[in-house]
């Protein structure tokens, strides 16, 4: 059964209120409910407390005429339309009332003659309306309920993802280990991870899938629940202990590489090796990281290497600095780098290594913020275009 | 969205017609160049000279393109601004394509190839 469509009757004339319903009636449309009020404050009254969604309104009233009436109707907050029909003909010559009401939010206009005809043509256009705009609201209401659960989903997407990064601040063999983790969208294509490999050995890497969002993101967990400290070590650590991480960039790449998909991704893994005092690193493609040593001179590491999974075949090759103990090292996903402020001018990495310059003194904990941050002032009002990451890696001190 | 002409010979000069190549266009831009070398183009130039900005899927794309060539012909790229030539040499792309600095130079030196 459909449901029925409530219609207030406004009319301050008892007897011509009468009358028009009864025309209304006569029509046969068994949907519409008539409710009648005895002058445009009462009509006003019961448009807030009914559902009526078509109101019929004599033009000359008491208190608030048809148009006044048309206009408070349109200046209240409820939740679904009102139709308005403006009955009209008892209004003084040279006063285009049809204008004035339209202006006010009438939807059409029946003349006093009370044609029944031209009643029934109106209510069908108002009913056909009404019952469009209920079909809308249905596909609306449809649509966002399927938003709400892709949205759930991709929240509990995230939230795994976040699991199986580190803490944001942790400690490893004495050097703590601060991150920022911001993807662009709820999801991201960085990943990144650090473990003791030993009791002296740090392993790390840290990953970015090309493009971004959901099937970025699918690509970095995998990776992330690949490259645990198990297999890290298997792959990167020789017989005597020596760190090879190319190899382990060897691997992923053999594993990684297809002709069915231009997925890649670049990457950049090491050792921070407390007993050799060096960091031991491989360079695929992941913009350079920053060692400072403890005076703040700021080197860049590695001249490159290609992405992992892009080409089969491509070697990779190790390499290692020599490390201050009081030295940190610094990784930024491309996304800080390419971070664009309202002109189009990405941030570079003169002014990342200016801000390096500026904070390496302060603890780990406070290093990637400082960061995040200037890369939100540099940004201003345009949003995060690719998944950001930032780690600081930095002995505490005793 | 590319733009593509054929010099006397037969070299398929390309322009991605983009500012950007991103995430958002790159697969209409691989689509297309893949399209121009199933048609038979097997000696392309993509000249960036009018595109300043690439990212990883940019890259993924052009890397795409360069695999669809394969050893059936020749692809070079020319124009390359300062911060793509930097992505270049980061991703050691200046290892796997021919770069030259503009199109004349390139066109001359894939002449001289063939």
């Amino acid at each position: 059964m459909r449901e029925q469509i409530e219609v207030i009757v406004a009319e301050d004339n008892i007897v011509q209120r009468a009358y028009m319903c009864r025309l209304i009636e006569s029509i046969g449309f068994t949907s519409l409910k008539l409710i009648e009020a005895e002058d445009g404050q009462a009509a006003l009254e019961l448009l807030k407390t009914t559902r009526a969604e078509i109101l019929i309104t004599d033009y000359e009233m008491p208190f608030l005429n048809g148009v006044e009436l048309t206009r408070a109707t349109r200046s209240l907050d409820l939740d679904h339309y009102v139709h308005i029909i403006l009955v009209t003909g008892t209004e003084t010559d040279g006063y285009d009332v049809r204008a004035d009401a339209l202006n006010a939010g009438a939807d059409d206009f029946l003349a006093k003659q009370h044609d029944q005809s031209a009643l029934k043509a109106r209510l069908k256009t108002a009913m056909r309306l009404i019952r469009h705009g209920k079909e809308l609201e249905e596909q609306h209401r449809v649509l966002k309920e399927a938003n709400d659960r892709i949205n759930e989903d991709l929240a509990a997407a995230a939230h795994a993802q976040r699991d199986l990064l580190p803490d944001i601040n942790t400690n490893i063999l004495g050097a703590d280990i601060a991150s920022a983790f911001v993807p662009s969208s709820v999801v991201s294509g960085d990943m990144f991870g650090c473990f003791p490999l030993n009791d002296s050995q740090i392993g790390f890497y840290a990953v970015d899938v090309s493009g971004h969002g959901i099937r970025a993101s699918l690509l970095s967990v995998a990776i992330g629940y690949l490259i645990t400290p198990e297999f890290f070590t298997k792959s990167v650590l020789d017989d005597d202990g020596t760190p090879r991480p190319a190899r382990l960039v060897r691997e992923l790449n053999q594993r990684f590489c297809t002709d069915a998909h231009d997925d890649y991704f670049t990457m950049f893994c090491g050792v921070m090796d407390t007993q050799r005092v060096k960091l031991f690193y491989c360079q695929a493609g992941y913009p350079s990281p920053y060692y400072v040593d403890a005076r703040g001179h700021v080197t860049p590491i590695g001249d490159g290497g290609f992405p992992v999974g892009m080409f089969s075949g491509v070697d990779y090759e190790d390499g290692n600095i020599d490390v201050d103990l009081d030295g940190m090292l610094l990784c930024c996903s491309d996304g800080a780098f390419e971070a664009e402020n309202d002109e189009g001018v990405p941030f570079g990495e003169q002014r990342i290594e200016a801000i390096v310059k500026e904070i390496y003194h302060e603890p780990a904990d406070k290093i990637p913020g400082k960061i995040i941050q200037a890369l939100a002032d540099w940004r201003g009002l345009e949003p995060l275009e690719d998944d950001l990451t930032v780690v600081a890696v930095k002995r505490n001190k005793l | 969205m590319i733009h593509s002409t054929q010099t006397d010979g037969g070299i398929t000069v390309v322009r991605p017609g983009v500012e950007r190549l991103t995430a958002i266009n790159s697969k209409a831009f691989k689509d297309e160049v893949v399209a121009l070398i199933d048609a038979g183009s097997s000696e392309l130039i993509i000249d960036f000279t009018s595109t300043t900005f690439l990212d990883s899927s940019g890259l993924g794309a052009l890397a795409g393109v360069l695999k669809k060539i394969g050893h059936r012909g020749e692809l070079a790229v020319c124009g390359l601004g300062s911060e793509v030539m930097q992505m270049f040499k980061i991703c050691r792309m200046d290892k796997v394509f021919s770069i030259y600095p503009d199109e004349a130079a390139a066109i001359r030196a894939l002449s001289e190839k063939s």
